[in-house]
């Protein structure tokens, strides 16, 4: 399942940076005009004139030895570059992961048990806030808290754990700003319609526990939902951390991914192509074994039976 | 020899910035030229030497570092970068002006130049500099295996060769009094033979890191990081004493991210131009904004000479139309000078009162419609089109095509547009099909060294890396070349300055406007060079805090 999303994944994004616009010689010369002496040297170096096919086999089958090839630009191996940068972006989607499932399912708990005030403020709130992307989170909350007030650093990865976590502070509340609201909203969505189920109904009316309820009737049941929100949403983070990443200056694989793309530096784009659809299936992977721990109907690898 | 754009390619996203920060109350600054003294009175070339050592500070360049390896450098995070830590045969001082560098220069003939080596000049592992690593190092540049970026910078060369252990002799084919330039430049850096040959293919890159002769010292490059030098305690000339003992060359690709940095102290100095933040900065207690000379001039590159444009009363009626002001007020933010010529002012690095008397007295190219419209009138040349490439993503380029177009909007002539993505916009400069149909395209671009001839070789010269459609003007190439030829400094500014005149009657380019350098510090620090000269030769020698 993994090797084969990652051999199409791979195949697909090698035709689409082959095919887009550009030339990493030029963008590698910054627009200088070379000799053509220098041109061939540098084009053969790169198996720039060879045909598509054959640059992409050989692609392939120095990936296949673990081998994801030299960045033009920077002519360095792709897998130094990435693990250069992979904690970065890992320790950013993993802060905004806690963010969101913290935060977001906590006030979709709270607006689902507890209608009035509390929940149509949490309703208003998620609203504005699902509506702010990323980037226009970014620049408020830097002109904000770095720049009029000082708290946090604008830019910036930091050295030691400490300072990592004050330099991710920003970043990871701008990545998880909107996420958080729709985690929060869906969570509220299925509290609120466990909690109407018959079921539950007769349990009250039984005069169970209000506790032993939630957790045992109502959480239970409304988790599956949540789950899938959830995970769907951090997965998709890990895409949306690019913007993030560029907004505050970090060092992290998406804004590199960028970079890389324009100046059709290939093997740099298939790596981290590569790491991320890996931590896509990943995540994904997580959830259905959740699935299953949560609602023992769901059996792993069983197909409908 | 070159043009370079990209510091602009990230300027893209800076107006979102812009309209959320507050940024009120512009200073008028820059536009300072207006003095008969010098072409760049007002403008600062150096900051007052820095007192009081500093553990550690973050130096922005506008993207990552790509090369260390001074024959791949073209750009201005990669020379900031080598600049900092590499020296040249020759040494480019912030005036402009050529000095020593690592050796002394002498013509025992016009076709011969003898470099001597310093006594005492060593590398960083404490290896003395010989002969024999600057002959390698000169010759990496013209290495077909390696294809580095300043080969045809040699064209004149015949040998270099060592004549003594200290002592390397190149023999021309003809006299070449711009290859001094070129050897104060990224062409001229010495590396070490034996550390390079180790290293091979790895020579400056991350894996391989460099070996130079510098106050600052190669320490450790992480990709995506950003490449950190240290003070050097052994520098071989014991007069310079780097206050700064760690400096990180970062790349700041956002400029809004670049902004806050600046603001709230994560990034403590930069040299930038054309910074749409510029009076955010300036009104800013946190950092200081020097303006020194530049040497680089933003143009309209005329790619087409059998249109409307090969006409050249429509040429001259564009130039006359065009209005500048407004270009050095809203792109510039005013850190920009009116043009009289096609170079920059600040690249005056010789014969100074010859080029300073010449240019006094050479008006300003301002704006003047009435004249533009009866020379269209009088050509014949209304309601033809012109078609100019451009990228709406990139804010400044887009922002002179706008002006381009009004200019020529207002003198009858019809304009079509041909945007391009930001990435793409390179392909104008090099390749044929790319301009196929474009009239001509902006740029701003900037020659090796402070010499006007630097630019305007690639651009009037037959065969010049940037003469796109064949301009030939037998006149002017014979007062270039012969400029190229003449020893005596005033005599090739005199020389120069006929080219100039020259250009400027012919208009194979159209100048826009002349950037001035921005040296953006933070305000506890003093020293760095602010001239354009940061780009070829160390600037942070004096670089410490304020007493």
């Amino acid at each position: 399942m993994l090797l084969a999303s990652l051999l199409i994944a791979s195949f697909v994004i090698f035709a689409a940076v082959y095919l887009a616009p550009g030339n990493a010689i030029s963008a590698l010369s910054g627009g200088r005009a070379l000799p053509a002496s220098s041109v061939r040297v540098l084009e053969a170096r790169y198996h720039l004139n060879e045909p598509f096919l054959a640059q992409y086999w050989y692609w392939l089958t120095n990936a296949l030895h673990g081998n994801l090839g030299i960045s033009i630009i920077l002519r360095e191996n792709v897998s130094t570059l990435i693990a250069s940068r992979i904690w970065t972006t890992a320790g950013l989607v993993l802060y905004a992961s806690v963010l969101i499932l913290l935060f977001g399912i906590g006030m979709g708990i709270v607006a689902g048990l507890r209608p009035g005030f509390l929940d149509t403020s949490t309703l208003v709130v998620t609203a504005i806030s699902a509506a702010i992307p990323s980037f226009v989170a970014a620049i408020v909350l830097i002109l904000l808290f770095s720049v009029k007030l000082g708290w946090f650093p604008a830019l910036g990865n930091g050295t030691t754990f400490l300072s990592n976590v004050q330099h991710f502070t920003l970043p990871a509340v701008a990545l998880a700003f909107s996420a958080l609201a729709i985690v929060a909203r869906v969570t509220r969505a299925s509290i609120r319609e466990e909690s109407e189920r018959e079921h539950v109904q007769t349990a009250v009316s039984r005069g169970i526990p209000a506790r032993q309820l939630i957790r045992r009737h109502i959480l239970r049941n409304a988790a599956i939902p949540i789950t899938t929100i959830a995970g769907i949403t951090i997965a998709s983070l890990i895409a949306v951390a690019a913007v993030v990443e560029t907004a505050f200056s970090l060092n992290g694989l998406g804004a590199y991914l960028v970079q890389a793309a324009e100046s059709k530096d290939l093997a740099v784009v298939q790596g981290i192509s590569l790491v991320l659809v890996t931590a896509f299936v990943v995540v994904n992977m997580l959830v259905d074994v959740l699935y299953a721990l949560l609602d023992p109907r769901v059996s792993l690898g069983s197909r409908a039976q | 020899m070159a043009g370079r754009r990209g510091m602009w390619t990230a300027a893209a996203v800076v107006a979102v910035f812009a309209l959320v920060a507050s940024g009120c109350g512009r200073s008028a600054g820059g536009n300072a030229a207006s003095g008969n003294i010098s072409a760049t009175k007002g403008l600062v070339a150096t900051t007052p030497t820095g007192t009081k050592p500093v553990s550690s500070i973050t130096w922005a360049v506008y993207r990552d570092v790509n090369s260390l390896d001074p024959i791949y450098a073209f750009d201005y995070p990669e020379n900031t970068a080598i600049s900092l830590m590499c020296e040249s045969l020759l040494r480019q001082t912030p005036d402009g002006s050529l000095q020593p560098g690592l050796a002394t220069i002498s013509n025992p003939s016009p076709t011969k130049m003898v470099f001597t080596l310093k006594p005492g000049v060593k590398f960083w592992d404490g290896h003395a500099v010989t002969s024999a690593d600057v002959v390698y190092s000169l010759d990496r540049n013209t290495n077909p295996a390696l294809g580095g970026f300043y080969s045809q910078v040699f064209n004149r060369v015949t040998s270099i060769t060592a004549t003594g252990p200290t002592q390397v002799t190149i023999t021309l084919k003809q006299p070449d009094y711009w290859l001094e330039g070129e050897l104060s430049s990224m062409a001229g850096v010495v590396i070490e033979k034996s550390y390079a040959r180790a290293q091979g293919k790895n020579y400056g890159t991350p894996a391989g890191g460099i070996m130079c002769t510098g106050a600052y010292e190669f320490k450790s490059w992480k990709p995506g990081v950003g490449v950190t030098a240290v003070a050097n305690p052994h520098y071989w000339n014991s007069k310079v004493k780097p206050l700064v003992q760690q400096i990180l060359i970062k790349g700041a690709p956002d400029v809004a991210s670049f902004t806050s940095g600046m603001l709230t102290g994560g990034i403590q100095g930069s040299y930038s131009f054309g910074l749409a933040t510029l009076d955010q900065l300036k009104n800013s207690k946190a950092v200081s904004v020097y303006q020194g000379p530049g040497w680089s001039t933003d143009a309209f590159i005329v790619s087409n000479f059998k249109g409307a444009l090969g006409d050249l009363s429509v040429r001259r009626a564009l130039s006359l139309a065009l209005n500048r002001q407004a270009i050095i007020d809203s792109v510039y933010k005013g850190a920009a000078l009116m043009p009289k010529w096609m170079s920059n002012p600040g690249t005056f690095g010789y014969g100074k009162s010859v080029f300073d008397a010449a240019y006094s007295s050479a008006p300003y190219m301002t704006q003047n419609l009435a004249e533009a419209k009866k020379l269209v009138k009088q050509a014949g040349a209304t309601g033809k089109t012109i078609t100019i490439g451009t990228s709406s993503q990139l804010a400044n380029i887009a922002a002179v095509t706008g002006a381009y177009q009004a200019a020529a909007q207002a003198i009858g002539l019809k304009v079509v547009l041909k945007s391009v993505s930001a990435q793409n916009y390179i392909n104008f400069f090099t390749s044929a099909s790319a301009r196929q149909g474009i009239d001509g395209f902006l740029t701003v671009n900037y020659g090796d060294y402070a010499d006007p001839a630097a630019l305007l070789a690639t651009l009037d010269l037959p065969g010049g890396s940037q003469n796109y459609d064949n301009f030939n003007d037998p006149k002017l190439s014979s007062v270039l070349e012969q400029a190229r030829s003449t020893a005596n400094p005033d005599k090739r500014a005199a020389l120069m300055v006929q080219a100039e005149k020259i250009n400027n009657q012919l208009l194979p380019w159209i100048p826009d406007v002349q950037p001035t350098s921005l040296l953006l510090l933070s305000s506890n620090l003093t020293g760095a060079v602010a001239s354009f000269a940061y780009m070829f030769a160390p600037w942070a020698n004096s670089l410490g805090g304020k007493g």
